[in-house]
């Protein structure tokens, strides 16, 4: 028999079968979204504005890049916005009070994001405590110790340049706007992200064990070193998210990425990757990161009452849910 | 008889208290189907759990085609060639049928980046659908299709068909049939006999002793923990083994109800 004359059978269009994709949905409505805020204010698409989105928008990515490889693989991290704020904080003070040089303190500061991932995946994976409940006592822990190192107060402002400070945090300008370094450190862990889920045998194991554990290790897959290995990387970028933040703006905070983990865990979300694992979605993530940011931009310059946005905010991503739900609905009939 | 496949000896496995295997010993050959039979909580599940490397033994020795051997986890299990087929648990109902049939041994290129290598996704789909015309699913299935799509006897043929392809020596089913329809359990029990005649060893966990008369050539009963009775199925009769399994001399009973 010959290759070539097997016929499979009859796919659905490639474009019906995009429609259906969960990330796509979610463009639509970005786009939708986007539209309305241009229109509803000029100023939305501003050099200004649009540089202003751009500089946050990594932050919270590069959390999301590693939140959905954990979601996909089952599990999740309410405890990077803490890593946030005490992998800056610890850096900034080891290099201003403790006369380590800059380079030795990053290292310092990613080693204390190793140790926390680790200890969260372990705590996981052998122990079997859910990982609601083991990163949300280890985001008390990190908030706490971020707050007791600093005593409560953010640090004094960063005020020494050098290359590693521009390689996290450097800006140039490219027409008429800013742009940060940042923003390749993002477009380059997208690509890795992407690469891995999808194109990498380790990406097939992360879906396998989000959608059948058992199943998975039935197989020879390790299944906890994974997950354990996730943790970490969740933890690192959390912990490098932070890093960027900070120096970008020349000062490290306790209290910074408050709230951040289940900022984060919406985007990923939104941008239809399942809470339960087994199906994760890096450009759908990258659409969830750039609705959530110009939502929150948008609904500003448009005039919404400060206090009343995270009406706003909760509402749309609640009907983004109720789409995928209903867009998962179909599919299955289908 | 033909070449051993896998000889157990004195086989023992404890969970806390409960002792679910103890001194369980019996060997399995080459081109044989073999019922393994018991009441529920007899140490059938434990036993090929261990044999699969799910969960290892306490202790005793596991021989494969002679020689020792030591299964401590599934990898050790599916490099000694002993495929499992759990129950509801093989498949990973969001990945594609061809990257279910490749879990955990995907075709890659460069494979010198470990676990970051990348799939090689044309010959992941055409290995995937020689499969599936081999065993004669081809026209309905695509392998780029979710297994979450497919019926219950449509997975359970795609978990078949993984441990053909492997060419495993031992092949293990936990409940085969179980939640199937009628024309389902018939190409299941096919497959089986068809896993025979290609000279793979089958074990096979059931609650259905017809299906065991339909295709087993042996009958291994298992009682709290402990191998008890064996039987040869072309000389076997229904109540025999059924009395094996409860324990309770039911053809003893039934004879003396005619005497009274």
């Amino acid at each position: 028999m010959v290759a070539v004359s097997e016929t499979p059978p009859a796919k659905p269009s490639l474009w019906s079968q995009a429609l259906r994709a969960p990330e796509f949905s979610s463009l639509i409505i970005l786009v939708i979204v986007l539209a309305a805020f241009a229109f509803g204010d000029s100023k939305f698409l501003s050099p200004l504005n649009v540089s202003n989105m751009i500089a946050f928008l990594p932050e919270l990515g590069i959390i999301a890049l590693g939140m959905t490889l954990l979601l996909t693989a089952g599990e999740f991290d309410l405890s990077v916005g803490a890593v946030f704020a005490l992998a800056p904080v610890s850096v900034m003070l080891l290099a201003q009070n403790a006369d380590f040089s800059l380079g030795a303190a990053l290292l310092v500061g990613l080693a204390i994001c190793v140790v926390i991932g680790a200890i969260n995946g372990i705590l996981v994976t052998k122990v079997g405590i859910s990982s609601f409940l083991v990163t949300l006592s280890m985001l008390l822990i990190v908030r706490g110790a971020a707050l007791y190192v600093t005593q409560g107060f953010p640090l004094k402002a960063w005020d020494r340049p050098g290359p590693l400070v521009t390689l996290l945090a450097g800006s140039f300008d490219w027409g008429p706007f800013r742009l940060y370094t940042s923003l390749w450190w993002f477009i380059v862990l997208t690509l890795l992200a992407i690469y891995i889920l999808d194109y990498a045998k380790l990406g097939n194991w992360i879906s396998a064990i989000g959608s059948n554990r058992s199943a998975a290790i039935a197989r020879g897959v390790p299944a906890d070193r994974v997950k354990i290995w996730l943790f970490i990387l969740t933890s690192i970028l959390a912990g490098l998210a932070g890093m960027i933040s900070a120096f970008r703006i020349s000062a490290a905070s306790p209290v910074a990425g408050t709230g951040y983990e289940l900022e984060v865990i919406a985007m990923v979300v939104v941008g239809g990757t399942a809470l339960t694992g087994g199906r994760g979605t890096i450009l759908g993530t990258l659409v969830g990161v750039l609705m959530l940011r110009a939502i929150r931009n948008g609904i500003v310059l448009i005039g919404v009452p400060g206090l009343a946005y995270n009406i706003f905010v909760g509402a749309i991503i609640l009907a983004m849910l109720v789409l995928h739900a209903a867009l998962q609905k179909n599919k299955a009939r289908a | 008889m033909s070449a051993e496949v896998l000889r157990l000896e004195n086989a023992q496995k404890s969970f806390g208290s409960v002792r679910a295997l103890k001194r369980a010993s019996f060997s399995l050959h080459e081109g044989e189907v073999v019922a393994l039979l018991g009441d529920n909580g007899a140490g059938k599940s434990t036993l090929i759990k261990s044999i699969s490397g799910v969960h290892p033994l306490d202790s005793g020795q596991i021989y494969v085609r002679g020689a020792p051997a030591t299964i401590r986890s599934a990898r050790d299990a599916i490099e000694l060639g002993i495929e499992t087929i759990h129950q509801d648990t093989s498949l990973a109902p969001d990945l594609s049928i061809a990257r279910n049939l490749f879990l955990g041994r995907e075709p890659v290129k460069l494979s010198f980046l470990g676990v970051f290598a990348p799939l090689d996704r044309a010959e992941l789909r055409r290995a995937a659908s020689a499969l599936l015309r081999r065993v004669g699913i081809a026209k309905k299935l695509d392998a780029d299709a979710p297994v979450r799509t497919l019926s219950g006897g449509e997975r359970q043929s795609i978990a078949i068909s993984r441990a053909m392809q492997f060419a495993a020596k031992l092949i293990i089913l936990d409940e085969p049939t179980n939640n199937l329809g009628l024309e389902e359990t018939h190409s299941v029990l096919r497959f089986i006999k068809e896993m025979r005649e290609a000279g793979h060893c089958v074990l096979f966990i059931t609650h259905n002793i017809h299906h065991v008369f339909a295709v087993a050539d042996r009958i291994i009963v298992m009682r709290r923990g402990e191998v008890t009775a064996e039987f040869v199925v072309a000389d076997a009769d229904l109540l025999s083994v059924e009395s094996a399994i409860t324990g309770a001399d039911v053809a003893t009973l039934m004879r003396e109800g005619k005497s009274h």
